[in-house]
């Protein structure tokens, strides 16, 4: 028989004094001689559980699908990389790259100035309805996408539309098809993009310039700096950590998107503002390609992981050293 | 009472929180077979999009005539949502061993997603044997059916017709009986040009909208996208002088170009008195006209449709949902009992048309005195079975196939650059069918 371990007898102790002394069976001595090892696993374990069962394994199963063909029901029927050769020749999957591109670039080079120039409007010292202000802005995005689409739909259209109307009165040309004509219906979108996304990152912006001390900007005005100056030496610097966690998070939520074109355009004319994730639900809720689908879904995973983790190093998000 | 200890009182708790857990799990590995039901109870679950189903089988259950003799004592669960989400739960369901419906209400654009790998025979109950009885009789089997067995029945026959203005066909001139739809056009041009008003709507928005719009033509001209055995027939010489009419009806503003037959658009097309005549299904009536203008009840008419100068029929047809049984289930016999009452009977029938206004599937209910004699308010009394008893029995066959969606993806945007001039009626086609063969092979 081999000594008790040196972790039994704190255990014993702890015990209330009145407990009964009972005889160790083999099964309770294991565990009494594991229990402060195994109880912090114990403890954590339903994070693990939880995150394996809803993450790890949807995207272990989401591989094994890409590499399969399946309608939904049966047996998947696997054919390796086929789906990924196809997409790579899948005319319709370069359309969606290419429109989801230009949603990104147009989301980083567009809507987050615009955010940031909005919030330091609104941070303006004297403003009178600032709240007021804020709530217009940050409008959008609670309105339901019902509501925009019936809305959008009358703003935009070619012959009913209020655009064109109030472009043929003021300027006497209002020809526009916004939702017919491939190149306009990719600017429609946009739009929306920005109409709905603009005031959202404005409330981000404008906690960070709230927190930008009073006294680095008294020290500019010393310095004899002028608003530009002021802007670029002390609040573009000061917002740095605010303004990379936006461009992380709209980076990846853009290369997702899905709700402005499909709401809007439902993807057309054809496919002229077709995006990835609209193409990936196209494949397996319209046309039951699952296998398909999901080929494309780790295509968007890697993009989407890839330019993440890029954006994060280049900003420098979580790092203290900048 | 003994004193509960923290650590007690923490291993109790952790024991029922994973006992909490472990129940579902279990119960989710579990089979659900249970005995089938032969009578008594029969609580149906029922998925449908419509409210209008969901009256009328709640009437229909309700209706001691039409449920008389029956073995079942029905009552529903219903559960609600959008067409596409109907097949996609219903399918994510059935994988997971779920809880799927007894009843399904399948749009007609959603079925096609389960006309591939077996699914539909795998889901729905085969009802051959239910409408062999009926024979010709029973029509639009064709876009439910999947190598020749029909897995559901539609809800209404849905009729194309012509829906006219006579207040102002009357004021701009122009017969209600013009012959063909070339004469309509000429018309058509000429109110476009003098007065800004249409005497149609082709759709222009999503793909869905302007495939279906033009195979409602081109069903009338007598060609389709799909034959009985699901092999594409779409390029024929009746599909180019189809979309040639439309683009020709865009370009002169005989046929007014919008997003969909139904939006804020369209609605604002019908009120401002710029839309006089439309060639849509039945069911237009109440889903598009009463619920857009209620205001110009009175001011409208049906009719058969103006002939193509080339042939074709006098009608066509666009939309509709049927209902399927899935099979294997406990109800899955009451189901179908409950199906084929309120589907396959005449009193089911004219229950329908009274609560939906679903045309009858029954060939010879367009003879019965009792719906030949009813009067449409909105129709200014107009004894519109009289129209469509004509159309039902010139009304093309429609069939569908698997690759559907993918047909509908690549020709709506080629369409779509013919209507607006972008390319030509031929160029369009041949980039559809092109685009169509590369992904269907793939």
């Amino acid at each position: 028989m081999t000594a008790p371990p040196p972790t039994r007898a704190p255990v014993r102790a702890s015990l209330p004094a009145h407990a009964p002394a009972k005889a160790a069976s083999p099964r309770t001595s294991w565990w009494m001689r594991r229990q402060r090892a195994v109880a912090p696993y114990l403890f954590i374990s339903p994070f693990y559980l939880l995150y394996g069962l809803f993450l790890l394994v949807p995207i272990l199963v989401g591989l094994y699908l890409s590499c399969t063909e399946w309608a939904g029901l049966g047996t998947p029927k696997w054919v390796g990389l086929r789906n990924y050769q196809d997409l790579l020749g899948d005319h319709s999957f370069w359309t969606a790259v290419s429109n989801t591109g230009l949603y990104v670039v147009f989301t980083m080079a567009v809507v987050m100035p615009a955010a940031l120039l909005i919030a330091q409007a609104l941070n303006a010292r004297g403003l009178r309805g600032r709240d007021l202000f804020r709530l217009a802005y940050f409008m959008p995005v609670v309105i339901s996408p019902i509501v925009i689409t019936l809305v959008f739909g009358l703003f935009f259209d070619n012959e009913f539309g209020l655009l064109n109307a109030v472009g043929h009165a003021v300027f006497g040309f209002g020809g526009i098809d916004w939702l017919g004509s491939p190149g306009w219906a990719r600017v429609t979108v946009v739009i929306l993009v920005l109409w709905r996304w603009t005031g959202y990152l404005t409330i981000f912006f404008l906690a960070g310039l709230q927190n930008v001390p009073k006294e680095l900007y008294e020290a500019a005005d010393i310095d004899g700096a002028g608003p530009i100056s002021r802007f670029r030496n002390v609040t573009l610097p000061c917002l740095r950590p605010v303004t990379a966690f936006v461009a992380v998070t709209v980076l990846v939520s853009s290369v997702q998107i899905f709700e402005e074109p499909y709401l809007l355009t439902q993807g057309g004319p054809g496919e002229s503002t077709l995006s990835v994730a609209q193409f990936i639900f196209r494949a397996g809720f319209q046309r039951q390609q699952l296998g398909y689908a999901a080929a494309a879904g780790v295509l968007l995973f890697v993009a989407v992981f890839a330019l993440g983790q890029l954006a994060m190093r280049v900003l420098g998000v979580g790092r203290d050293d900048r | 009472m003994r004193d509960l200890s923290r650590r007690r009182l923490l291993r109790a708790a952790s024991g029922a929180g994973l006992g909490l857990l472990a129940a579902p799990a279990l119960a989710a590995c579990g089979t659900s077979a249970a005995a089938p039901v032969r009578s008594g109870r029969a609580q149906i679950s029922l998925w449908t999009h419509d409210p209008d189903y969901i009256k009328t089988f709640r009437s229909a259950i309700k209706d001691v005539g039409l449920m008389r003799g029956s073995r079942f004592d029905f009552g529903l669960d219903i559960t609600s949502s959008a067409p596409a989400d109907i097949m996609t739960r219903m399918i994510a369901q059935a994988v997971a061993d779920g809880n799927t419906p007894d009843l399904a209400g399948l749009n007609f654009d959603q079925f096609p997603r389960v006309m591939q790998s077996s699914i539909a025979e795998n889901l729905f109950v085969d009802l051959t044997d239910t409408v062999r009885p009926l024979g010709d009789d029973l029509l639009k089997l064709s876009p439910y059916s999947v190598d020749g067995v029909p897995y559901g029945l539609e809800s209404g026959n849905a009729i194309t017709v012509l829906y006219y203005r006579q207040d102002l066909f009357d004021t701009y001139n122009v017969p209600e009986t013009l012959e063909t739809w070339e004469e309509f056009l000429e018309h058509g041009a000429r109110l476009s040009a003098d007065h800004k008003v249409s005497v149609g709507m082709i759709s222009t928005g999503d793909n869905g909208s302007i495939v279906n719009g033009f195979l409602q033509f081109l069903l009338q001209r007598g060609g389709g996208f799909f034959n009985t055995a699901g092999e594409l027939i779409l390029d024929s010489p009746e599909a180019l002088e189809v979309l040639e009419f439309m683009t020709r009806g865009v370009r002169s503003g005989a046929l007014m170009a919008l997003p969909d037959p139904y939006g804020s658009a369209c609605a604002a097309a019908l009120k401002s008195g710029r839309l006089a005549a439309t060639a849509m299904p039945n069911w237009y009536n109440a889903a598009g006209l009463q619920a857009n203008v209620p205001e110009q009840r009175g001011r409208w008419r049906i009719r058969t449709l103006p002939r193509f100068a080339g042939g074709g029929h006098i009608a066509s047809t666009m939309g509709g949902t049927a209902f399927a049984v899935l099979k294997d289930k406990p109800n899955s016999e009451a189901g179908l009992e409950l199906l084929r009452r309120v589907y396959l009977s005449r009193e089911g029938q004219v229950l329908r048309y009274r609560f939906g206004g679903y045309l009858p599937t029954l060939a010879p209910l367009y003879d019965d005195p009792e719906l030949v004699a009813s009067k449409d308010e909105y129709l200014g009394g107009q004894q519109a079975f009289e129209i469509y008893s004509a159309a039902a029995a010139d009304l093309p066959l429609f069939y569908q196939a698997a690759s559907m969606q993918i047909l509908s993806d690549v020709l709506g945007g080629q369409i779509l650059d013919a209507l607006k001039g972008r390319t030509s009626p031929t160029a369009a086609l041949n980039a559809g069918l092109k685009a169509y063969r590369q992904q269907v092979t793939r």
